[in-house]
């Protein structure tokens, strides 16, 4: 076996964080906004990648890091799509080595 | 458990929201402090360091009893082109003035003490509104629960929901966030102290320029925490080259790179992190108070980043205290209205430990020159190639061989002009 440290796939590094699902949404898109969105900054700045592009907006909050990001970049720079709260109390990742 | 009778609610159990708990619930006042999190440090991520004396002001001599990692002895800045790599290190004399700690830990510690001080903690709380009358706030909203109290303090982070609904700060603009990530990776404590030159319960702070980012504007850095190693990337939420270089991308990125790999080799990625960090600092809010409200921490912009070192949790601690100080002050005039507490914007100013904060406030604008991130350190480790690679073939002097690396990537003047931006800014 290599002794090198194994590269990780984005879906490995999820994979490794404890969430607990908010039933509730606390992440909304107007999707129908993001067609007429140039830059689409929401894709490339979430290091979890919630956002996806194909043929229009996926967002899949299952993976959310609660950064925030995505509502700051879609504000200024985006189309105003995204509605953004943190997930209810207890809710979403915990992080034990933060 | 009741939710009358509180003075003070406390919205965030991160640093800023146990110190301040801490420190009023000394004083004997009835302190609720709130957590969204299933327990304080569960949503809470940072790079690594917290520096000491403001852990020793807070808890005097107790402040060992802090989860501390490990002690920080070497600080090391490593220029890095995709192949070479040029490091400057320096031994610090005493490495107890800072230390690693994992947040999970620490700021459970850190609130168990307000607990243990008379402060009560809700774990699992978010709150959703503040009780304002005549622009007066009046207590917190959490769901259907309406808590009333003198004062809010709120620690409620880079998003802060509290300030925004109080009118002190409009919409967070990408140029005045930072995207931070970062791997925590484990490896034996023999392994961590003889890679990286380290005596047993001692540590490394090492800060990385260069080609991981992909040319965006930001840096790398690693932490050494006892078992475990905290790698990790912040970069300009702005940067517009993030299309072709997604956040999302950045750590494996990192991970790639040649040193990386050497210093991580046998290591298990454990857990992969993220947050957003407000890197305008107190520009960010109008004024970090109103009547009813005071704010502290990230929400507050109360960090610093002046390119080489990078503090948020000892300010956090700092400004927390000043702000239970500006309650008890206001306490005991019973008045807290915007007036009362406008003295905690002079105490925030004056504190020695967070003047730094204004000091070093030219320093964003220097930093968003994209030549220190992709150009300069290229430049740096081929004049490092050329000086020390010796291959039969013949050699200039130290000077030329400077010379002809920065010759058709940069005029001399625009290198000039920057050395001088520097030398103004820091």
């Amino acid at each position: 076996m290599s002794k090198e440290a194994k590269t990780l796939t984005l879906d490995q590094r999820l994979a490794l964080l404890n969430f607990n699902k908010d039933p509730e949404p606390f992440i909304v898109v107007d999707t129908q906004l993001c067609h007429s969105c140039e830059k689409k900054p929401c894709l490339y700045i979430c290091p979890a990648q919630v956002y996806t592009w194909q043929d229009h907006l996926n967002y899949n909050t299952e993976g959310c890091l609660e950064t925030g990001a995505c509502l700051v970049v879609c504000h200024s720079l985006g189309a105003k799509a995204i509605q953004w709260k943190y997930p209810s109390g207890g809710k979403g990742v915990t992080f034990r080595h933060g | 458990m009741s939710l009358e009778g509180f003075e003070v609610a406390v919205v965030g159990a991160g640093p800023a929201g146990s110190a301040a708990a801490i420190t009023l619930a000394r004083e004997g006042v009835q302190v609720l402090l709130v957590e969204r999190g299933s327990f304080p440090g569960a949503k809470n991520v940072f790079g690594g360091r917290i520096y000491s004396y403001a852990l020793k002001r807070l808890m005097r001599e107790r402040w060992k009893e802090a989860p501390i990692e490990r002690f920080i002895r070497k600080e090391a800045i490593t220029f890095m082109a995709s192949e070479n790599t040029f490091g400057v290190e320096f031994e610090v004399k005493d490495p107890t003035l800072s230390f690693t700690a994992i947040r999970a830990k620490f700021d459970k510690w850190l609130a168990g003490e307000a607990e243990k001080a008379g402060a009560s903690l809700i774990n699992d709380s978010r709150i959703d509104d503040l009780i304002i009358e005549k622009g007066q706030v009046k207590g917190i909203v959490a769901g259907q629960d309406k808590i009333p109290t003198d004062t809010v303090i709120a620690c409620d982070g880079t998003t802060t929901a509290m300030a925004r609904k109080a009118g002190l700060a409009g919409n967070l603009e990408p140029q005045a966030i930072s995207m931070g990530m970062k791997d925590v990776i484990e490896l034996p404590s023999e392994k961590i102290e003889e890679r990286l030159g380290l005596d047993p319960g001692e540590g490394a702070a090492n800060v990385f320029v260069g080609s991981p980012t992909g040319g965006l504007r930001g840096g790398g850095f690693l932490y050494t925490n006892q078992d475990s190693l905290a790698l990790g990337m912040v970069v300009g939420a702005d940067d517009v080259s993030m299309e072709k270089v997604p956040s999302h991308s950045l750590m494996e990125k990192l991970r790639a790179h040649p040193r990386i790999k050497r210093l991580t080799k046998e290591g298990v990625s454990v857990e992969y992190d993220a947050h957003m960090i407000p890197e305008a600092g107190p520009e960010m809010l109008s004024r970090p108070y109103t009547g009813g409200l005071l704010v502290a921490g990230d929400a507050a912009g109360h960090l610093l980043n002046n390119g080489y070192t990078f503090r948020g949790v000892d300010m956090a601690i700092v400004a927390g205290i000043a702000a239970a100080e500006t309650f008890l002050e206001a306490r005991k005039r019973k008045d807290f209205s915007a007036a009362s507490l406008q003295s905690y914007e002079k105490k925030l100013r004056e504190e020695p430990s967070l003047r730094d904060m204004f000091t070093f406030k030219r320093v964003p604008g220097y930093l968003r020159n994209k030549r220190l991130y992709g150009l300069y350190p290229e430049i740096i480790c081929s004049a490092a190639e050329a000086v020390y690679r010796v291959d039969g073939t013949s050699k200039k002097k130290i000077f030329n061989e400077l010379r002809g690396n920065t010759k058709g990537r940069i005029s001399t003047l625009t290198l000039i002009r920057d050395l001088l931006a520097g030398a103004r800014t820091f």
